[in-house]
């Protein structure tokens, strides 16, 4: 979409010999564009849900809430967190899971570990070997979670083949020598879901008789670039899961230099990104770049172009309320 | 939670204990409560919204907490030994008694509340009737009272007719096929009925947390009929409500949340609280068990001659 999207561009800028913009500035523009697009999503998705409840929205064809939700879905990721300290979990970041969350949807906990322990003995792929291991005791099952703490790869079990091994539905244990990697298995039926408390009520709710947080109920707080679970129990790697909406992907449009000098679009470079946001906002995206160019290139008469078209083309909720 | 299979529930899989899931099937989880709430009565469309998971558990928790005071009829019985000491510890879940009953010769003899006090804490006097404390400023206390150690000593005697009593094994004239004591029980005025009990007698000391007993009771088995609140010493996984209370708990936690917020109509609370009383009295009503069996029994009683 990027390729159509600059061209678009190009054209209604070259139309009256306002000008041209660069790749790098396309570039910059498209980000913010995407930026200033997918936020709006939210807060269009608000008004849609008081549009139902004002009985302003119908179903089927009339249904305004559900092609957006779609489109906030398409953002919507599942991550393991990865461990700070103690019962604390970095927020999901580029570092941590590829990835930066733009809100949190929620956290999920396995609170129960049903055993941990150091991988032991001739590593078999697919397979989880620890020679003191007693896996039959644990009350292990199909399906339960099992982590490497030392790579923080994820699988699920298959079967308790014997007290010192476990088939597993992935490969997450270098094969061959031991190489000693870290292990935790989690009861998978344990799976719950950690409240948001906000950090001044994280006290009295620790110190209450009827809600303190529990493996049933547990709660979180966001602290910096930290997650902070209770009951403080909860803080082995692998036991808590971050369901979020990331932030989307910066675009780049990317391109060959010509013997003459004018760029020509190579999607096959590798740092090249199209834009995730769905086709039917492309006209957003060309209006709002236009906005930026307006700007750029001190065309005022672009700018407003690129509002007019805006407010043309875009519906407005406040108008239908 | 998963509906169990027969052999789960009969068996728990062939776990231990055999008995885990028996009678299971009449309870709903405080999890599928909470869990079920949130799903069916908060959201985007629904008249509670953006509330805290912590806010509906907490409500549910008292809901459960208020079911089991009375509506429940879930009593727990606890036997201990009365040793020396004629005390009771109550169990680490009591918040209220039944009943307390002496278990002797086979026979359950429920006891009775004494009307006096059996227990009492005193301070250390010197001569003049000053009390005396020590280097902190605290007052000097006996391990007993006089009170308490003649009850632990049976000396002290009791206003019921039992062995503590004043007049027990004193001796009586048989004249013209009567009865006739030095004593004056029952003589001017007629038997007091508030004491007129043979067994032993008891008071609870709830502060304390011990139901003291008096003499007549040392070595002897009591059996207390007690509520609890239901909370299962904390641990969420097991507190659980009869299934003919699950809409009332829907229903309390909803009232009590539209109750605290700001903003919301009085007609909408005024709903919720009339939702909530009307699911109480039809669940009280379903738990009592009133059927024809039962009544036919009572009824059976009609036709008997008091003479």
């Amino acid at each position: 979409m990027i390729n159509e999207v600059r061209n678009a561009v190009l054209s209604i800028l070259n139309k009256n010999n306002y000008g041209y913009i660069s790749p790098s500035d396309f570039n910059l523009y498209a980000k913010n564009a995407q930026m200033e697009i997918y936020e709006e999503y939210y807060s269009s998705y608000n008004k849609t849900i008081n549009a139902e409840n004002q009985r302003g929205s119908g179903t089927d064809y009339a249904d305004i809430e559900s092609p957006l939700a779609e489109t906030l879905e398409s953002f919507l990721v599942t991550n393991s967190l990865t461990k700070s300290t103690d019962n604390k979990f970095f927020v999901p970041s580029l570092v941590t899971t590829g990835d930066e969350s733009y809100y949190l949807l929620k956290l999920l906990c396995y609170p129960i570990m049903l055993t941990s322990g150091i991988q032991s003995g001739t590593e078999v792929t697919n397979n989880l070997v620890c020679t003191t291991g007693n896996f039959t005791t644990y009350g292990i099952i199909s399906g339960d979670i099992v982590v490497n703490t030392t790579t923080k790869a994820t699988s699920t079990v298959v079967s308790v083949t014997s007290n010192t091994q476990i088939l597993l539905s992935s490969n997450i244990f270098p094969t061959g020598a031991p190489t000693n990697n870290g292990f935790a298995i989690f009861k998978a039926s344990s799976l719950t879901e950690a409240d948001k408390v906000s950090m001044g009520k994280i006290t009295m709710l620790n110190s209450s008789n009827l809600t303190a947080p529990s493996n049933e109920y547990p709660s979180y707080v966001y602290q910096g670039s930290v997650l902070e679970l209770y009951p403080s129990t909860i803080s082995t790697q692998g036991q808590v899961q971050a369901v979020y909406f990331r932030f989307p992907k910066v675009p780049k449009w990317t391109y060959i230099s010509l013997v003459d000098g004018s760029p020509s679009f190579d999607q096959s470079q590798t740092d090249y990104q199209d834009f995730e946001l769905p086709t039917e906002d492309e006209y957003k995206l060309v209006t709002k770049i236009l906005e930026y160019c307006g700007m750029s290139i001190r065309e005022s008469e672009v700018t407003q172009f690129g509002m007019a078209q805006q407010q043309h083309e875009q519906p407005t909720f406040s108008m239908q309320q | 939670m998963a509906y169990l299979s027969q052999y789960q529930y009969y068996d728990n899989n062939g776990g231990s204990p055999q008995e885990a899931n028996w009678g299971s099937y009449q309870y709903v989880s405080l999890t599928d409560i909470v869990n079920n709430f949130l799903l069916m009565y908060s959201g985007n469309h629904s008249l509670i919204n953006n509330e805290e998971r912590y806010k509906v558990l907490f409500h549910a928790k008292r809901a459960i907490q208020e079911l089991n005071y009375d509506a429940f009829k879930e009593v727990k019985v606890l036997e201990l030994s009365v040793v020396d000491s004629l005390r009771f510890v109550l169990p680490h879940d009591y918040v209220n008694w039944v009943r307390i009953s002496m278990y002797k010769d086979g026979l359950l003899r429920p006891l009775t509340e004494n009307i006096q006090t059996l227990s009492s804490n005193a301070y250390l006097q010197d001569q003049q009737g000053n009390i005396l404390f020590d280097q902190n400023g605290n007052i000097l206390q006996p391990q007993y009272s006089d009170i308490d150690f003649d009850r632990i000593r049976k000396t002290k005697k009791s206003i019921y007719l039992n062995s503590g009593n004043q007049f027990d094994n004193q001796y009586g004239w048989n004249y013209d096929g009567m009865w006739y004591f030095d004593y004056r029980i029952g003589d001017a005025f007629g038997l007091n009925t508030e004491t007129a009990n043979f067994n032993p007698t008891f008071n609870i000391d709830k502060k304390a947390g011990v139901i003291n007993f008096d003499s007549s009771m040392a070595g002897e088995l009591c059996i207390l009929e007690y509520i609890s609140d239901g909370m299962e010493g904390g641990d969420n996984s097991l507190i659980t409500v009869n299934k003919l209370f699950e809409q009332y708990v829907y229903a309390a936690i909803k009232y009590e949340i539209l109750n605290a917020k700001f903003g919301v109509q009085e007609y909408i609370i005024a709903r919720a609280r009339k939702d909530r009383r009307a699911l109480l009295s039809n669940a009280k009503i379903r738990i009592s068990n009133i059927h024809p069996g039962r009544l036919l029994m009572n009824l059976r009683g009609m036709d008997k001659i008091i003479k």
